[in-house]
């Protein structure tokens, strides 16, 4: 009996232990099946299919098209896009493990000073010439071009539009001054003239850079506290007290889906659920402020592939990956499935393209906006940048003073990074 | 020998997990903490010795204090309401007589199911809204101005207290309501017999009774309570939704602080110093209770 009981207790040890440590099996065999495939070592040995893995975090309707389109490489190339939840962290884990790593990855732009940096990505005119990439809008090209190297091929964009209800507003303003007074004359019991993310960083940019003022330039230096950005806040803060105040994406885009605001400022990713909500939906130049003469010019966020530095012996299969998403194909059918605005300029001659308000709206704004810094110092300027607003519309601080405030925090912040 | 081998053995593979889930991470960072890993060395690290504390301390500057202090508040107040009131819900829980029982000790323990996250965030979206919010909503009917509860530094405080004790009210509940289960009965009747009253019963029955059945539990809330994150995080601090209260606990100071900037070296320097005040807090208070369990 005594025996028994050993045996069992061993046993059961055993199997306790093996089941602890299953759970560390689990990270050292790759999740994907990336390298299964032997990649093409000469032209003349016989060609086996490539498998390239695309990791992305792109909405269905996106992630099918890109599918679709990469389809046609088949069979010689066999792309796998794979949708991976937390992408950049899982590629800060994951970036330089060729077992672990995707070949390439389908994501923001603004994340790619980061990883270049951490030396995880290949440009892609390793695999491609600049002339390839002649038809695609240059403020996308831009966007892509990390410390003088291109890393990220673009395939659509995205930025803010002014977006008004046709029935609450008959005729959008076209400068700052006239809003204003429509927001004075407008906002009443509960509905409001115009609202939008008054102290978040990303769209307070708009206004910011309408007086020439930068969260941070080319050259990595924050600009908080220069005359611009003081001009551009102290005139912003005019607009605060006829907007929401909490100025949440929750809250206003619920005003508007309501009809209780007759403009909001937004992205293309507002569009289906207002219509869905049966707002007769107006799209408009973004007003011109007064003082400056140039119109609100927000940041704009480019999406696109990247290629890993773990795919370097594909380089065949990765080259034609990026020259089938050079094609204008895929920018049309993006923007006929999903309404994206491709980077490609040769899709705004596809009819049903340009015959689309938003996309040709966007298009226009192209020549205007300003890409994020997709450098990885800017990652440190959100946080002081907020701060600054915030303080300055939530809770009437001198303008002044924060903005000194902020740039101090910005440069202790820089330093910290180091 | 055997005798003595045995126990440890049988522990081991216990030992061995906690060991891999808690002390490797642990040590890993104190690791991490004496190198140069940043966003410039991500894979290519190499030891810098102590320079990071030698940064870390400078966090430890104006906003950290008063960090610190609130974070102490926090915990303070939020352990008095969580013993006291949980107290009397468990007593009249326990009441002669009382009729669907079971039903409220069911109802009781839901905010305990719902994963804090989304707790949180149906807090701040559905109640303490200036636009929509459940509060906001009654003030206007009742005729009043909408108030912003979130972006004053008080009423910040106050709306993430309340969260934080409709999360915690149920576990307390719980184990009070277990030990109440447990004090013997005769107790009470010869004390009735004796003429006492109720608070008379409670203070030197119940109370006394209860002591080492909470004492556990309210040990581990206060570690929890104090190095919580989320509340103040999700309600006040989330970059694109900050409101303008600046609450900040210990936690989320560093990491607006540090662990934004993507020097892992840095952050992990903070996170040890961090570790060492929680260490400290925690002997400084097993201290304490070591001493009231002796008397």
């Amino acid at each position: 009996m005594r025996m028994i009981r050993k045996v069992l207790a061993l046993m059961l040890t055993i199997c306790m232990v093996s089941i602890n440590m299953a759970g560390c099996q689990g990270q050292s065999s790759p999740p994907s099946a990336g390298t299964a495939a032997p990649a093409v070592s000469s032209e003349n040995s016989p060609k086996k299919p490539v498998t390239i893995t695309i990791w992305h975090e792109a909405a269905a309707e996106i992630a099918k098209s890109l599918q679709t389109e990469l389809d046609k490489l088949a069979p010689n190339v066999v792309v796998k896009l794979e949708r991976k939840e937390k992408l950049a962290d899982a590629l800060k884990l994951v970036g330089n493990d060729p077992s672990s790593a995707p070949d390439m990855y389908f994501y923001a732009h603004d994340k790619l000073g980061t990883f270049a940096q951490m030396g995880i990505l290949s440009p892609v005119t390793d695999f491609i010439s600049k002339d390839d990439m002649q038809d695609l809008l240059p403020m996308t090209v831009n966007a892509a071009t990390f410390n003088s190297q291109i890393y990220q091929l673009p395939v659509y964009f995205e930025t803010q539009m002014f977006m008004y209800n046709k029935k609450l507003m008959k005729d959008p303003p076209k400068t700052t001054d006239d809003l204003l007074k429509y927001m004075k004359e407008n906002t009443k019991g509960g509905v409001y003239g115009f609202v939008e993310q008054h102290s978040t960083a990303y769209y307070a940019s708009a206004w910011m850079h309408a007086y020439g003022a930068a969260i941070i330039n080319d050259q990595k230096e924050p600009g908080l506290n220069s005359q611009q950005m003081i001009s551009a806040l102290t005139y912003h803060k005019q607009f605060v007290p006829y907007e929401p105040k909490d100025g949440e994406y929750n809250t206003i885009t619920a005003l508007f889906k309501e009809g209780k605001a007759h403009a909001i400022i937004g992205g293309p990713w507002l569009v289906p659920e207002v219509k869905a909500a049966n707002i007769d939906l107006g799209i408009a130049q973004m007003p011109t402020v007064s003082a400056t003469g140039k119109p609100l010019t927000p940041y704009s966020g480019v999406q696109g592939v990247c290629v890993l530095k773990t795919a370097e012996d594909k380089k065949d299969a990765v080259a034609a990956v990026l020259k089938q998403l050079l094609k204008a194909d895929i920018g049309i059918s993006l923007a006929k499935t999903a309404n994206c605005a491709p980077a490609n300029s040769k899709c705004y001659d596809n009819a049903e393209v340009n015959g689309n308000e938003m996309l040709k709206a966007m298009k226009e704004t192209a020549e205007n906006v300003v890409p994020m810094p997709n450098f990885p110092e800017m990652d440190v300027m959100w946080t002081a940048t907020e701060n600054m607003l915030v303080a300055i519309n939530k809770n009437n601080a001198d303008i002044k003073t924060e903005c000194d405030k902020a740039q101090k925090e910005a440069l202790s912040q820089l330093e910290a990074m180091k | 020998m055997r005798k003595k081998i045995q126990p440890y053995a049988y522990s081991l593979p216990a030992l061995i997990v906690i060991g891999l889930i808690v002390l490797f991470p642990i040590l890993y960072t104190g690791y991490i903490s004496l190198t140069n890993m940043s966003v410039y060395h991500w894979f290519d690290f190499h030891p810098i010795g102590l320079e990071n504390y030698k940064k870390a301390l400078l966090v430890f500057d104006s906003g950290f204090l008063p960090a610190l202090l609130r974070t102490l508040l926090w915990t303070a107040v939020n352990m008095a309401l969580q013993l006291t009131v949980p107290f009397f819900i468990a007593i009249l829980l326990n009441s002669e007589g009382l009729r669907f029982k079971d039903f409220y000790k069911t109802i009781l323990m839901f905010p305990w199911a719902m994963p804090a996250y989304v707790s949180i965030l149906l807090w701040r979206m559905g109640i303490y809204n200036s636009e929509f919010g459940l509060l906001n909503q009654w003030l206007k009917q009742l005729g009043f101005k909408p108030v912003d509860w979130l972006s004053g530094d008080g009423t910040a405080f106050a709306a993430c207290l309340i969260v934080n004790l409709w999360m915690a009210f149920p576990f307390m509940i719980m184990m009070i309501d277990g030990g109440l289960q447990s004090i013997d009965k005769s107790y009470y009747e010869s004390a009735t017999l004796d003429g006492a009253g109720f608070f008379m019963k409670m203070l030197k029955i119940t109370v006394p009774s209860l002591r080492p059945i909470i004492a556990p539990a309210a040990i581990m809330t206060t570690f929890t309570t104090f190095k919580q994150f989320d509340i103040v995080f999700l309600m006040t601090q989330q970059q694109g939704s900050k409101t303008g209260a600046n609450i900040h606990t210990v936690l989320t100071y560093a990491y607006e602080k540090a662990f934004m900037t993507n020097n892992y070296g840095y952050s992990s320097a903070i996170s040890i110093l961090i570790f060492a005040i929680v260490i400290a807090f925690s002997v400084f208070t097993t201290k304490d209770l070591k001493e009231e369990g002796t008397r």
